[in-house]
């Protein structure tokens, strides 16, 4: 049982490494934003997982501090984005 | 099998770090050190630093995430007032060719920071058998009114370290003051939002936020958790208010400003004062009331710190 525990935390943690090739190249800042949305997501999914894997619940804590901050950088970009249209057209 | 996850966790550690200082470009340097940062957090896990994975993620992703946003559209030609900040495209910047008078103190820094290292490995291994500290700290931990070792530390057994932390922050605050009275380094405030998803999507989080951080704030007597990683989720509160267009900051009088974000600081030093004219030592908290002060002085110093965040973002936008 504790095999699969690791082995989905390498997965995930993989996952990471193939979301870090799109926050390399992305062209625009928008697709790096939403490489980072999905080391966020892949994160908290691997601090779940290592909760289960050494049954420390405190563990969910960092996953739910992870969750509710998720949003203040999209919430941020969206309104620098916002900002940037009105100054060009 | 752990090796193998605690492996991939440090090779990546080092390898973000690597390209974060290394990216050619200031967008890829700022969601590197986002990447790095989570990572951090996972790292902080493994070695058992529940409290430090929490103030990791909370300050990494949140609070730092949106200062280096929120400067790095200062750098992008698009939005940029200042012509003189505006990033040069990788193949344009001129390399010079690296002097010796330039080699010699990259090199001599990094060997001191290779001797620290090795002094650091020393120092741990030095560590007696019976654990330093911490056997004589986990013996007293009925008295200290706290039942989570690290909460024990920081605000009973080191709480003079803790108040200088918490004077840190107004420090830095202090500093971005005088740095802002300069009308040049502050930009325009948003305009209130009007994009019904975004106005939902604030309002939905605030609460949440609110009752997240009352509750680490409140479970740091018992486990991980405690002041300044309820002050960040507070102090998001504050952010997003501001993102969202409504300036709660600068509604409050300038009185009322100084008064929320001196709060915190000043009851921590008065407490100090009290009890050393009570008993002779600085902070030395009786143990019958300690539990009570503890969550006093954290709450009010969770307040005072949360406002100074709002106030460093309120300040630099307005």
């Amino acid at each position: 049982m504790d095999h699969v525990f690791v082995i989905v935390i390498i997965f995930l943690l993989l996952n990471i490494c193939m979301g870090l090739i799109r926050l390399w190249r992305g062209p625009s800042v928008a697709d790096r934003l939403l490489a980072t949305q999905l080391f966020g997501t892949a994160g908290m999914a691997v601090l779940t997982v290592m909760a289960g894997y050494s049954e420390d619940l405190t563990l969910l804590n960092v996953v739910i501090t992870f969750n509710v901050l998720s949003i203040i950088l999209v919430i941020c970009m969206v309104q620098v984005r916002k900002k940037k249209k009105k100054e060009t057209p | 099998m752990e090796l193998l996850t605690d492996g991939l966790l440090a090779l990546l550690t080092a390898y973000l770090a690597f390209r974060c200082m290394l990216a050619p470009k200031l967008s890829k340097t700022v969601f590197t050190f986002f990447a790095f940062g989570l990572i951090l957090a996972l790292m902080w896990i493994r070695l058992g630093a529940v409290d430090v994975a929490i103030a990791e993620a909370a300050i990494a992703s949140g609070f730092m995430g949106v200062l280096l946003l929120d400067s790095l559209r200062d750098f992008s030609p698009s939005y940029s007032e200042f012509e003189d900040n505006i990033e040069q495209p990788p193949n344009q910047v001129a390399f010079a060719k690296r002097s010796l008078s330039q080699w010699v103190p990259a090199i001599a820094s990094g060997a001191g920071l290779l001797l620290f290292l090795f002094i650091a490995l020393q120092a741990v291994r030095e560590v007696p058998a019976g654990g330093g500290l911490a056997a004589f700290a986990e013996a007293k931990l009925p008295e200290s009114g706290a039942e989570h070792p690290v909460t024990a530390v920081l605000l009973n057994f080191r709480a003079y370290d803790t108040l200088l932390e918490v004077a840190v922050i107004l420090m830095g605050l202090l500093a971005i003051f005088a740095a802002g009275g300069i009308r040049q380094f502050r930009k325009p405030s948003l305009p209130p939002a009007k994009d019904p998803v975004l106005r939902k999507a604030i309002l939905i989080f605030t609460p949440l936020l609110f009752l997240f951080g009352a509750f680490l704030l409140y479970i740091g007597k018992s486990g991980p958790g405690g002041a300044f990683q309820a002050a960040v989720l507070w102090g998001a509160i504050g952010i997003l208010l501001h993102l969202g267009g409504w300036r709660i900051f600068n509604a409050l009088s300038r009185r009322m400003r100084r008064i929320i974000i001196i709060a915190g600081p000043l009851f921590f030093l008065l407490t100090g004062f009290a009890l050393m004219a009570r008993s002779g030592t600085f902070l030395a908290y009786p143990p019958a009331f300690a539990g009570f002060l503890i969550l006093i002085i954290e709450t009010l110093a969770a307040v005072s710190i949360a406002a100074a965040l709002t106030a460093i973002y309120a300040f630099l936008t307005d």
